[in-house]
């Protein structure tokens, strides 16, 4: 977090040729809150996190960090300091599971705590059976577990999830899902760009939506209101 | 009927086996000459390797990752530059060179340097060129999750070379092969002179001229024996690469 608990965005701005895919976006994230960010196919979700990743650059941001206004470079740096983003389907390097874990950690300990480290984390997420797989040909559901392992081992205040349970069968998401809660409880903020808000019931505090560039807040009313007109609501109902 | 068709040359193939027999006899007797040759190539194209490799798979990953007013010129000139022959790289350094020439104060002509240059000018292109397509090949993601999981710049650029090993070892073996077998340079910018810059291609083709075919022969099976080293441990080493 750049302050205490809170991630302040303000005027965020981003267009792809003519296309305004992000017009003004300003919102807060806080501490282990989880935010559902949704919007139709194209409405700038990945865009939007990738930027908060430090990945690509937007047309003008501004984050609070307690100082004057800092240069594209700077921010970026700010941002691949406090935030993590995970892919909507998560690359794994060539390599073991344990490679994969490891690569999570900085080079500077020793190789024992290191290992220390990656048992932990291969225990956190349920993989200690997969530690010596290569991680390429793991399912769908297990990469996505390497991928949230390795978030782990890095520790982010704020982490940034692409449609984290896209393809994923239901025991995979069930179990994807706790890990999210874990994160959660550890007072990780989240951000979290889904179609589907029915896929996460109690993960959610907040519900920002993406609709021609612009940011609308859904207050959770709304949002009980928005699952109630998904299919899946009322085929459960 | 038969009698009146054309008969197979058996002298020349006669003397193609003589000649070959002799050839191996020659590379396995240690015949000191024929082994500084070989020495004097393996050492000047390494160098070349060496020397060429780092700065042309940077530039293959620039190309391949950054976009930039120019870039696609730049592929452009590349992949031309990969069909210039050897001899105008030899002329052209040869002009540069020589004496007369804008780095003749250098006096690197007919030096295992200047060999070492020509060789460098040679295998740019082609690990410029199959390094880029080798590095744009690499999952984007690749790089991305490197750089959020907190991977430095540096340390990103080596995960996706790795990533990329099997693409940029094959543009490696290209290059080397090109240039350990390549005559035209060599010869106008090292001057053939024994022990010093007489290597394979350039002792073949003066053993050919002098009608000493053993010698020339003994020297490109040296040159057979190596690409066909380099290819089973490529293929080797790929193959305990892949996924299980």
């Amino acid at each position: 977090m750049t302050t205490a608990d809170q991630f302040n965005v303000h005027y965020l701005k981003k267009h792809y040729a003519k296309r305004q895919v992000l017009d003004e976006v300003t919102f807060s994230l806080q501490a282990g809150q989880t935010h559902l960010l949704s919007g139709d196919n194209g409405a700038g979700k990945t865009t939007l996190l990738r930027i908060l990743a430090g990945l690509e650059k937007p047309d003008s941001i501004q984050i609070d960090l307690g100082m004057g206004p800092l240069n594209w470079r700077h921010v970026k740096k700010t941002l691949q300091q406090h935030a993590l983003y995970l892919h909507q389907h998560p690359y794994m390097f060539d390599g073991t599971v344990n490679y994969n874990l490891g690569y999570a950690i900085g080079a500077k300990l020793t190789k024992r705590e290191r290992q220390r480290q990656i048992d932990k984390a291969l225990e956190w997420a349920d993989l200690k059976q997969l530690s010596q797989a290569p991680a390429k040909s793991l399912s769908g559901g297990e990469k996505q577990r390497v991928s949230l392992a390795r978030a782990w081992l890095k520790r982010p205040s704020i982490l940034l999830l692409d449609e984290p349970t896209s393809n994923l069968d239901q025991e995979s998401r069930h179990r994807t899902l706790s890990l999210l809660e874990a994160f959660k409880s550890n007072g990780t903020a989240m951000l979290l760009a889904s179609h589907d808000p029915m896929h996460f019931p109690s993960l959610i505090d907040q519900h920002l939506r993406l609709d021609q560039g612009k940011l609308i807040r859904i207050d959770n009313q709304n949002l009980i209101e928005f699952d109630q007109t998904h299919p899946n609501f009322r085929s459960t109902a | 009927m038969l009698e009146s068709l054309p008969q197979p040359n058996t002298d020349h193939m006669d003397s193609l086996t003589t000649t070959t027999l002799a050839a191996l006899e020659l590379l396995f007797s240690g015949n000191s000459e024929l082994w500084e040759i070989i020495a004097i190539s393996f050492r000047v194209s390494g160098v070349a390797i060496l020397v060429a490799s780092p700065p042309a798979l940077l530039v293959a990953f620039i190309l391949a990752y950054y976009q930039f007013p120019g870039r696609r010129l730049l592929i452009s000139i590349n992949s031309t530059l990969l069909s210039v022959p050897a001899v105008v790289v030899g002329l052209t350094l040869f002009i540069l060179l020589s004496r007369q020439g804008p780095l003749g104060e250098w006096k690197l002509l007919f030096t295992q340097t200047a060999m070492v240059l020509g060789q460098i000018a040679l295998a740019f292109p082609i690990l410029v060129a199959m390094g880029h397509s080798a590095l744009q090949a690499c999952d984007r993601r690749a790089w991305e999750t490197a750089r959020t999981l907190g991977a430095t710049p540096l340390r990103a650029l080596i995960t996706i070379m790795r990533e990329a090993r099997f693409g940029l070892m094959a543009a490696l073996l290209a290059a080397f092969g090109r240039i350990i077998a390549e005559v035209g340079a060599s010869m106008m910018l090292g001057g053939n002179i024994l022990h010093y810059t007489r290597n394979i291609p350039t002792a073949i083709a003066l053993e050919s001229s002098k009608g000493e075919f053993a010698q020339g022969i003994a020297l490109g099976l040296v040159l057979l024996i190596l690409a066909f080293t380099l290819n089973a441990f490529l293929q080797h080493f790929q193959g305990k690469g892949q996924p299980a």
